[in-house]
């Protein structure tokens, strides 16, 4: 406040500045009475707690502004402080400011403290003025805050929760979720719900537990303001209104207090499930009001009554049946109907069909219903619209129900099955209701021929549908004549019309049958339309293994028709239906076509009789037909196996139902089971198994070796024969002639060897073999000479020049290099059967020996020894001298010596004749038998000397050319 | 004491079958009220530690009640177990209702039908044992006084299906005992005769 302080001192000789101080003063005074606003006075408040609102009053003054602060008066703390501006109630004269509250005014007591202010100038604050809440200690009990609280979807909600005193408190639930909680006061918790959805059919609940497990609570409910629709007025009556409405949504507000409440022009309605309301008179305007504790909704319709008719529904309903037709008849509760022009509905409901009529005419009170069956039970209902002005249809009337009269029967279905032997079936469908007309009292079946007078009629009783006929019987009615059967339904209103059939067995049987096509829909058949016929169709069916007096179904199809689907829940999987084609059923059938199948095929159920036998080295199998009932499909084909221990192994597959015979060959002797499996569509049967023992067959073993010795046998004719006529090539080539020595003088009487040189070609060197015998002597190969390797020559030659002999004794095995006294040459020497002659090298080309020789005995590191060939082998063909530089070098001192001391071979001039045999005299030398020494030579090698060393030669090369003495013995 | 007595109660057989159908059908409506309490339970989040009050007052159970006793005792406490159960679907209805028909309000209705069909078996055994003993049901202290709020109403409908619940199990044990004493009764008498057969 601001002071102004002067200091007032009466001097009167300082009047002036004094009196300016005065005024100063005075006005000092007054401008500060003018700037401190007044404090309020009588604040009082009052509080709506349905909608948490603190209304606070005073007497402020002339003031228009002033401070306002609301504390939590137990914790002191500040809710609201802030600066207003309040009006003055004219009424009261007093201020007046309205503030709302987040929580509820019960939760905790509030302080309001106001002052005035003028600009930055403000009064003293007013006294403490206190709102008590419920949390006084004076209100000592368990207490939620708000209670049964409706509010909208969306919003925002807190709750408060006072606990007792001395209890503590726990926890606030919604639903099951634990709450964040605020203290407001010492006693005083809240908890605040945001943007809360629509609660279920008893609303929320805001549970406030105690650690003692005390607990209170609140209900809260979340929903909408009314929302109707579809709002319209109507009349029945022709004079009243009914209005009609629709909620658009649910206002999830339940309970008697909260549930949405409507009027129409201010009537109230007492809506219940049905959102209706009942108005005495045709306003014409109407306007619907719905509330509830969220809001209101309103709506609008206006109209002619005569434009809203809906029209009750008749009463009283009678009827006037005939056989095919009857007239229905009703009655109008108002009589405002008899002139309204009326438009109406009559369903007739018969055996679950409905039928519907519609009729019009001005107040509309029968109808004539047409269409009808005799003897049936009928219910119908009637109901009615404005013709003019349509506007909905009114409500259906009970339903009444009536039965109409009887009539004599339809004719009926019949058909025949006929047998081979002139007998068969006369046989008719069961009359439905629609076609018997009445019950059925019997049936009449006359057989008769139209040139004949008599009949043979038989009177039969009802739900009779076949009669067997034995046309054999009938002495009047013929073997060739034609016969119909004619049948009559009898009820008690009279007799049917005939149906006639003509009794024929026809026996056509189409080249081909076909195969129809099953779907869910049954057995779709179709064929060629015949321009020809006229007549209708009738359709066949009956399972394919029946042959007599068959139970046939049939159906008629009209004609020109050229396709039908043959429906029926008798159709068994696995069974074979025959559906024929006939046209003219009623006068002349004719097959037209025929068809075979299956509504599903199944494995064969029983399988193939079978038999196995052997033929010669072949096992046939054969099989027969598997019943035509027990096939249960199309037969595809077979499966032919073998049984290998536990397991099948498939033989063959036999794709045709035709072939029923297998042959297997090739099969060795022992037990054979075999399996044959047919197959349909669905797969193969279980399969019949026959076993077999094929024995050994000794005929044919026999027969086998005879040919194979009457083939070898004329092989070696053939051989022979070609050896033969060819034996002075083949002497040429295994045996060529050795010239005979031209002597000058008288050699025959010489007793000595012959002085046999070796050929320039070959060389022979006889070694001994150290380790058996070293006295025997051995023939070393000798290599050929440089000349000889360079000029190439074939190894193996038809010219005598050429010829090579070498060593076949050891077996097959390569020829090794031999030296004389090396350990390898006698390894190999020891190896020839005891042959203690090599005769590698013999007038052969180095080339064809493959020998080289001993790096360390060759001539570039010695010189090369001449050898002298004192008893050499010296063809007298091509005598020609040795040169020097072809001599191989022995490095054996010994056989060199041996050599040396040789006499050399003689040709065996006057050899005999020998035989195999003759090498059994000599036992130490049959080893030597088929050895090397049967080279293809003519010319034996024959030791000179004793007759021991003769006698070791001799038998193996007897042994060897045997052959070859043979061919000589007979050259020409 | 919520019912009155009109006519003393006599000694009376009472029928083992009678007592046994009226056990099955208690226990059946055991199980019943117990699906009905969990129903309404879950419907309105209620904690399962939740403390109830007892409702219905009749005398304290004792050894020394004999069967007539026992039978009467069970019977008044199942007729003010009815009254309040009708009260409450009524109550609940009105208040809280939407129209809903689901397994809670099918449950109640099965409830309160087999609650009826026990108070009529246990009242013709009632009449087997004391004559034609009439209980009138009496209301008194049952008023609703307290439910001011919805919160305290559904706390309330919660003690009026405890109290069908604790009841029904009640009437098991009750009728249960009641046919053990029929039960050892009968051996007692065949013992008797026979013994006096013996003697004679």
């Amino acid at each position: 406040m601001p002071k102004l302080i002067c200091q007032h001192t009466l001097k009167l000789n300082c009047s002036f500045p004094w009196l300016i101080c005065v005024l100063v003063n005075l006005l000092a005074l007054n401008t500060h009475a003018q700037t401190i606003p007044p404090v309020p006075k009588q604040v009082s408040l009052s509080a709506d707690l349905s909608v948490k609102e603190l209304t606070i009053s005073w007497f402020g003054g002339a003031a228009s502004t002033f401070d306002l602060i609301i504390l939590r008066t137990e914790f002191n703390t500040s809710v609201f402080y802030d600066t207003i501006s309040a009006t003055i109630n004219q009424a009261s004269g007093r201020h007046e400011w309205k503030w709302t509250s987040a929580e509820p005014l019960e939760c905790t007591s509030l302080s309001v403290r106001i002052r005035s202010r003028d600009g930055l100038a403000t009064s003293e604050w007013s006294k403490i003025n206190t709102f008590r809440g419920r949390d006084l200690p004076s209100i000592n009990t368990l207490q939620m805050y708000p209670q049964d609280r409706v509010v909208e979807v969306g919003s925002n909600m807190t709750f408060c929760c006072i606990v007792e005193e001395g209890k503590t408190f726990k926890e606030m639930l919604y639903g099951n979720t634990i709450m964040n909680v605020t203290r407001l006061s010492r006693r005083s918790y809240a908890t605040t719900l945001v943007n809360v959805e629509p609660t279920g059919v008893s609303g929320s609940n805001i549970v406030c537990r105690l650690k003692d497990l005390s607990l209170t609570g609140a209900v809260m409910f979340v929903g909408y303001p009314p929302l109707p629709s579809d709002f319209v007025c109507e009349t029945q009556d022709l004079k009243s209104a009914e209005c009609h409405w629709k909620e658009a949504r649910d206002s999830h507000l339940t309970g008697e207090r909260r549930r949405t409440r409507y009027s129409v022009n201010s009537r109230n309605c007492n809506v219940d499930s049905q959102l209706t309301c009942r108005l005495p008179l045709w306003d014409g305007n109407w306007t619907l009001m719905a509330e509830n504790s969220l809001g209101h909704y309103s709506l609008s319709d206006s109209a002619e009554l005569i434009h809203r008719v809906r029209p009750v529904a008749p009463v009283n309903l009678s009827s006037i049946a005939n056989a095919w037709n009857a007239t229905v008849i009703w009655q109008w509760t108002y009589e405002s109907y008899f002139t309204l022009d009326l438009n109406c509905q009559v369903e007739s409901t018969n055996h679950e069909s409905k039928t519907l009529h519609v009729f019009s005419g001005v107040g509309l009170r029968s109808v004539k219903l047409s269409g009808l069956h005799p003897d049936q039970a009928y219910t119908v209902r009637v109901r009615c619209g404005d013709q003019k002005y349509f506007w909905k249809w009114g409500d259906w009337s009970q339903t009444f129900s009536f039965k109409t009269q009887t009539d004599v029967p339809d004719p009926p279905d019949v058909w025949m099955w006929m047998n081979k032997d002139r007998t068969g079936l006369v046989v008719w469908k069961p009359l439905d209701y629609q076609q018997s007309h009445g019950r059925v009292t019997g049936f009449e079946v006359t057989l008769w021929n139209p040139e004949d007078v008599e009949q043979h009629t038989q009177i039969l009783p009802p739900n009779t549908y076949s009669v067997q006929v034995n046309l054999t019987e009938m002495a009047s009615l013929g073997v060739n004549k034609k016969v119909f059967a004619t049948v009559v339904v009898k009820n008690i209103k009279g007799a049917s019309p005939p149906s006639r059939v003509p009794l024929r067995f026809i026996d056509e049987q189409p080249l081909v049958l076909s195969k129809p096509v099953f779907t869910n829909n049954g057995f779709f058949l179709f064929w060629q339309q015949n321009a020809t016929n006229t007549c209708n169709y009738l359709v066949e069916w009956l399972d394919t293994s029946c042959e007599h007096d068959c139970p046939v179904k049939w159906i008629r199809v009209a004609a020109g028709s050229t396709n039908v689907s043959i429906e029926s829940e008798n159709f068994k999987p696995g069974v074979r239906y025959n559906f024929s084609l006939y046209s003219c059923p009623s006068d002349s059938p004719q097959l037209i076509k025929r068809w075979q199948g299956y509504t599903q095929e199944l494995v064969p159920s029983r399988s193939v009789p079978l038999s196995v036998k052997s033929q010669d080295s072949k096992v046939v199998i054969t099989w027969g037909e598997i019943p035509l009932s027990d096939r249960r499909g199309f037969v595809l084909g077979y499966n032919v196996y073998i049984s290998n221990g536990s397991e099948l192994a498939l033989l063959a597959n036999l794709s045709s139902s035709e072939m029923r015979r297998y042959v297997v060959k090739g099969l060795s002797v022992g037990n054979y089971k075999f399996t044959v499996k047919s197959y349909t569509s669905a797969g193969e049967d279980t399969g019949s198994t026959a076993s077999i023992t094929l024995e050994p067959f000794t005929d044919a073993l026999i027969l086998e070796m005879l040919g194979a010795l009457g083939t070898i046998t004329i092989l070696l004719i053939i051989v022979t024969f070609i050896c033969y006529k060819k034996r002075n090539w083949v002497k040429k080539a295994f045996y060529p002639d050795i010239p005979e020595p031209k002597l000058p003088g008288d050699w025959s009487r010489l007793q000595g060897p012959l002085d046999v040189r070796p050929s320039p070609h070959s060389m022979v060197h006889i070694v001994e073999k150290p380790e058996r015998d070293f006295n025997k002597e051995t023939l070393v190969v000798i290599p050929e000479e440089e000349e000889y390797f360079e000029k190439d020559e074939p190894v193996d030659t038809d010219e005598p020049m050429s010829l090579r002999y070498y060593n076949q004794v050891v077996d097959d095995r390569p020829i090794r290099p031999r030296f004389p006294g090396s350990s390898a040459s006698s390894a190999s020497s020891l190896d020839s059967g005891h042959t203690d002659v090599t005769y590698t090298g013999i007038q052969t080309s180095g080339s064809s020996l493959v020998f080289q020789p001993d790096p360390q005995g060759s001539s570039e590191e010695q010189p090369p020894e001449v050898v002298r060939y004192d008893g050499g082998y010296k063809p007298q063909m091509h005598p020609k001298v040795l040169s020097d530089d072809v001599v191989l070098k022995s490095s054996n001192p010994f056989q060199e010596s041996e050599a040396a001391s040789s006499v050399g071979y003689k040709p065996q001039c006057s050899w005999h004749l020998d035989s195999p045999t003759d090498t059994a005299e000599t036992g130490s030398l049959a080893p030597s038998l088929g050895s090397p020494t049967s080279v293809a030579s003519t010319q034996f090698l024959l030791p000179d000397g004793d007759g021991d060393e003769k006698n070791k030669q001799q038998p193996s090369s007897a042994a060897a050319t045997w052959f070859s003495n043979l061919l000589l013995s007979s050259k020409p | 004491m919520a019912d009155r007595r009109t006519r003393s109660m006599k000694s009376s057989n009472l029928s083992r079958t009678a007592v046994n159908r009226a056990s099955m059908i208690a226990l059946q409506l055991q199980g019943e009220s117990s699906k009905l309490l969990e129903l309404y339970r879950q419907k309105e989040s209620f904690p399962a530690d939740v403390t109830d009050g007892r409702l219905v007052s009749v005398p304290p159970p004792s050894s020394q009640l004999d069967t007539r006793d026992k039978l009467w005792r069970l019977h008044s406490a199942l007729l003010q177990t009815q009254s309040l159960l009708e009260r409450a679907i009524t109550k609940e209805e009105e208040e809280l209702g939407g129209g809903i028909k689901g397994e809670y309000e099918n449950q109640r209705k099965t409830v309160k039908g087999r609650l009826s069909f026990l108070l009529l078996t246990t009242g013709n055994l009632l009449k087997a044992v004391d004559g034609a003993a009439s209980l009138t049901p009496s209301l008194e202290g049952l008023e609703l006084d307290g439910p001011t709020t919805l919160f305290q109403l559904k706390l309330w409908l919660l003690q009026v299906f405890s109290e069908v619940h604790h009841w029904s199990r009640a009437a098991v044990t009750t009728l249960q005992e009641l046919l053990t004493n029929a039960a050892d009764k009968q051996s007692s008498t065949t013992r008797v005769r026979s013994t006096r057969s013996a003697r004679r």
